[in-house]
């Protein structure tokens, strides 16, 4: 499909600032250094599941240099988006009514890691001293750490309800989803297959470390905080601080990643912004690594029981999930399982029970439930294919999904195209063989996964100012996660304006001087604010064509907070990963020789940061299949692995060449045609992986991380 | 604690680092207000606290500087000198993101005390641009678009730097090799090896390694990157380097 060529859109195109980034010059929020600022540490919990008998701050506050202390006896501030029932971490409402509130210090303690007292003093040398001056009276309480355990009767409770999270109502009920009737289906079925996969806890390990500085003058706070949405954190700020939101000023300019995990307000920015005010001083707070590592979220582990029916031509007939997530002991997401919705199959039935453990608490991390459900659904399927003697490819073309639901019709469908395209670049019929046909120690195989992800139109908010001098300056709530939305955001201006790129000047990353933003999480901010800016440059080009162009200290102000629909077609991005690897079956080593990315998400509006997108998700996912862990100690409940060594992120060394393809397509909705494109590269590249290694060695891998033991340990 | 050693004042500093703030008189303008972190810091040790008193020279600059014997390098660096530029990213030597230059060759700043670094030479990603223009390695880096966050890009910068200094011409591998220790979660590494193997190939680079310095105009290079930002049509997308 090819679409019109555009003078800025769909260029690739040097971030507008790239410049600062490669100078040092960009400001982070830890960079930030305010006059007479003070220096703030939190202390954590050393147990999995204690009760606080008593803290004795005394030695702390006698330390000279620190200021005051804070714990859950003279603080009592709930964090609202710290616990959410259902998981509905952007209903407001429900963080009102949510029955499970987590306070900023909470006692009973219920994870190794959780926050039992703030320090402040003039430097972080005294305040890290003065932590080792508190002493904590802990009265411990058995812990549970795996999701399917804790519902176990004999398994402490973590909460007076239970261990089944509390839905959006407050009822401890599983997430259900329905179509067809499974049970009739599995009785009309040819073959009937049955299997367990399981993911684990990781890291979003996003390079900065979670940091941020408050400061008040008079009764009005300014956060200096890395968050991926200044709009809700605001918002998060000033409802759990108690004051009206436009008493708080989020200032976010530049931030080191998140993927998820600075999103919303943080118990750190509480901490921060009640020691300032405490203090009547700017305080920094930082997290050391560790601390953020088990004080902020990562991706829920699930345990996924599949059960799929067939009829003898290999067409699904009815498809089964039940899976336990383990969201720690707070729910801060959905805890879903995603993956059901990209077969098609009259009888589908999905039970998914969101269950609290003593772990790290679990949120979002790049496509909060999509890489481990995509990974154990498509493991799955392969595995199908494989006793149904069907080359996988011909697998997923019959079975995958062609409507949503097999009810809704998408906006455009392009996931045949995105998989044929993917088999041909790949060389599919070359590479890929009988499972375990290689002979030799190292052996080769290739496997292949495939996507839709949600791309929705939504709500957000841009306003364009046109002075006299020519200039254009775009005002929008984003924070450039890393992403580019700056450029994007840019280059979408510079194309509805039809200006050069170097005319346009972008204010963003603060409350006070940008409109609302969806903020930079789920894929949305191309698609939403995006959208904004165009519906803003419309205005301004009304304007200029009644008024004329401004002159002298005239100004032209067009603004926009447009709220569009797909009407009533469901709209997603498709892709298809092909993966060839090597395995070592001595060494247990798997190396990935070549990766084929193929991906639809609408219109590109920059090539060149879009290429940078799939390839980071796709080496992200890789970095989960093979060797990611947070690791605990059943018996301390304690992290082992908290760090980059000790969860094995993905090296230079680890990180194979992506090939990118993108096929182009415009379904008329979105700024130019443009679909959602951060998460896109990770959902199903575990899976993809995971199939190749299958192929490599005709061993079903069905727990996350493949790691090298566990290669050896099938092996043997 | 040595007073008499302790003889660097403010504007000393100021005077003394200009070399290391020359980048900002050629950088364009950072959108918005002035922050708070464009000012200087200064702040100095705390009484009663083991201290040295210690000289080194900082992006071509020499320092003399009473330090608390606890202080990181990266500390110094962030905290008493304003180097921002350098990252923390882990605080424990697992990450990169601080890796800074000392004595010419890659270095965690995390893991090496302030006092270690006395009578030494740093050189940090600030002082990576000469004369007004950019390193090729910068200039790489924004073409094959490496920085994602950028939260990583100093030290993947530095450790770069240190190597095309010792190795002008190095295989992919070998940049892969030398930069394995600088963790980008955004997990851009396809685009950094293209980066480095793009700035090994300009002949500027192996220029710069034998301490020739071109007379090319700093402007023009500026310029030239604005010009990129406005309608690039040239950078690749795809494949690349291996």
């Amino acid at each position: 499909m090819s679409l019109i060529t555009r003078k800025t859109v769909g260029h690739p195109t040097p971030r507008i600032d790239a410049l600062e980034r490669v100078t040092g010059k960009a400001t982070y929020s830890g960079d930030v250094h305010l006059p007479g600022m003070l220096y703030a540490r939190i202390l954590r919990s050393s147990h999995a599941h204690a009760n606080i008998r008593q803290i004795d701050v005394s030695g702390a506050l006698a330390l000279p240099g620190v200021k005051t202390v804070l714990t859950h006896e003279n603080c009592t501030v709930v964090w609202g988006s710290g616990s959410v029932s259902g998981g509905r971490q952007y209903i407001d409402e429900i963080k009102k009514t949510t029955r499970q509130k987590r306070y900023v210090f909470n006692n009973p303690v219920r994870f190794f890691g959780e926050p039992v007292a703030a320090v402040v003093a003039t430097n972080r040398h005294i305040a890290e001293e003065a932590l080792r001056l508190i002493t904590v009276e802990y009265e411990t309480l058995p812990h549970v750490l795996d999701q399917e355990d804790a519902l176990r009767p004999e398994s402490v409770k973590i909460w007076p309800d239970g261990n089944i999270s509390l839905n959006a109502k407050n009822e401890a009920e599983p997430e259900v989803y329905r179509r067809g009737n499974v049970e009739e289906g599995f009785r009309t079925s040819e073959q009937v297959f049955e299997d367990r996969y399981t993911t684990t806890y990781v890291h979003n390990a996003q390079m900065e470390p979670r940091v941020c500085v408050a400061s008040w003058e008079g009764d009005k706070l300014t956060l200096y905080t890395p968050t991926q949405g200044t709009s809700n954190c605001r918002h998060d700020m000033a409802r759990d601080l108690g004051i009206p939101d436009e008493k708080v000023r989020v200032i976010c300019k530049y931030m080191g990643g998140g993927f998820g995990n600075k999103n919303q307000n943080q118990d750190a920015d509480l901490i921060a912004a009640m020691l300032a005010k405490e203090v009547g001083a700017p305080v920094k707070l930082e997290l050391t690594r560790k601390e953020d590592f088990i004080g902020v979220h990562g991706r829920w582990p699930t345990t996924q029981y599949y059960k799929v029916g067939v009829n003898r031509d290999g067409v699904l007939q009815a498809l089964q999930l039940r899976g336990y997530s383990g969201m720690g002991p707070y729910r801060k997401n959905s805890g879903a399982i995603g993956g059901v919705e990209l077969y098609q199959c009259p009888n589908v039935e999905s039970v998914v029970y969101p269950v609290y453990t003593n772990r790290a608490v679990s949120g979002n991390y790049r496509a909060p439930e999509f890489p481990q459900g995509f990974f154990g659904i498509q493991s799955m399927m392969d595995d199908v294919a494989y006793k149904m003697k069907m080359d996988p490819v011909e697998f997923v073309l019959k079975n995958m999904t062609r409507k949503s639901n097999d009810d809704v019709p998408y906006s455009n469908y392009t996931l045949e195209d995105c998989i044929r395209r993917g088999a041909e670049a790949f060389e599919w019929k070359k590479r890929w063989h009988a499972p375990g046909a290689d002979t030799g120690p190292i052996k080769r195989g290739a496997g292949m996964s495939f996507m839709t992800i949600r791309s929705p139109l939504g709500q957000s908010s841009a306003v364009i100012r046109l002075d006299s001098n020519g200039r254009y300056t775009v005002f929008v709530g984003v924070t450039d996660i890393g992403a580019g939305a700056k450029t994007t955001m840019s280059m979408i201006a510079a194309e509805e304006l039809d200006v050069p790129l170097s005319s346009i000047d972008l204010v963003w990353g603060d409350t006070d001087r940008c409109p609302f933003s969806v903020g930079e999480s789920g894929s949305r901010t191309t698609d939403m604010t995006g959208g904004a800016v165009i519906e803003a440059a419309r205005d301004l080009k009304k304007q200029i064509a009644e008024k004329g162009l401004p002159k002298g200290e005239n100004a032209l102000i067009a603004s926009a907070s447009p709220n569009p629909t797909s009407d009533g077609k469901v709209r997603k991005a498709f892709g298809a990963h092909f993966v060839e690897v090597e395995v070592d079956t001595e060494l247990g080593r798997v190396r990935v020789l070549k990766y084929v990315a193929v991906h639809d998400s609408g219109r590109i509006i920059n090539p060149l940061t879009a290429a940078s997108q799939i390839k980071g998700g796709a080496t992200q996912g890789i970095g989960m299949a093979l060797h990611e862990d947070l690791f605990y100690d059943r018996r301390s409940g304690q992290p082992l692995t908290a760090g980059y060594y000790g969860a094995r992120v993905m090296t230079h060394l680890d990180a194979p060449e992506i090939e990118v393809i993108f096929i182009e397509s415009d379904d008329g909705y979105g700024p130019f045609g443009a679909k959602c494109i951060g998460e896109a590269g990770i959902v199903h590249a575990v899976a993809g992986v995971g199939n190749a290694i299958f192929n490599a060695i005709g061993h079903r891998m069905k727990d996350l991380p493949i790691s090298r033991d566990r290669i050896l340990g099938v092996l043997a | 604690m040595s007073k008499r050693k302790h003889d660097i004042s403010r504007r000393q500093f100021l005077e003394g680092s200009g070399a290391a703030f020359a980048v900002a008189t050629v950088a364009p303008a950072l959108a918005g207000p002035l922050s708070a972190a464009d000012l200087p810091v200064t702040e100095g040790v705390s009484p009663g606290v083991p201290s040295t008193a210690i000289r080194l020279v900082v992006n071509g600059a020499e320092h003399r500087i009473e330090v608390e014997d606890r202080w990181t390098l990266a500390e110094l660096l962030r905290d008493h000198f304003g180097l921002t530029g350098t990252k923390i990213g882990c605080d424990r030597g697992e990450c990169g993101a601080c890796t800074v230059l000392l004595d010419g060759k890659p270095v965690y700043s995390c893991s090496n005390l302030a006092v270690w670094a006395d009578g030494r030479e740093v050189q940090t990603v600030e002082g990576l641009a000469h004369d007004g223009h950019l390193d090729p390695l910068q200039q790489a880096f924004i073409e094959h678009d490496g920085p994602q966050c950028g939260f990583c890009t100093s030290g993947q910068l530095m450790s770069a730097k240190g190597l095309l200094t010792r190795n002008p011409h190095p295989s992919p591998h070998e940049v892969q090799a030398a930069m394995t220790g600088n963790i980008c979660r955004c997990s851009n590494y396809n685009h950094y090896v293209e980066a480095v193997m793009a700035a090994s190939k300009n002949p500027k680079t192996s220029k710069r390694a034998s301490g020739h310095s071109t007379a090319s105009n700093a402007a023009a290079e500026v310029s030239a990157t604005k010009r990129r930002r406005g309608a690039s049509t040239s950078a690749s997308t795809e494949g690349g380097a291996r």
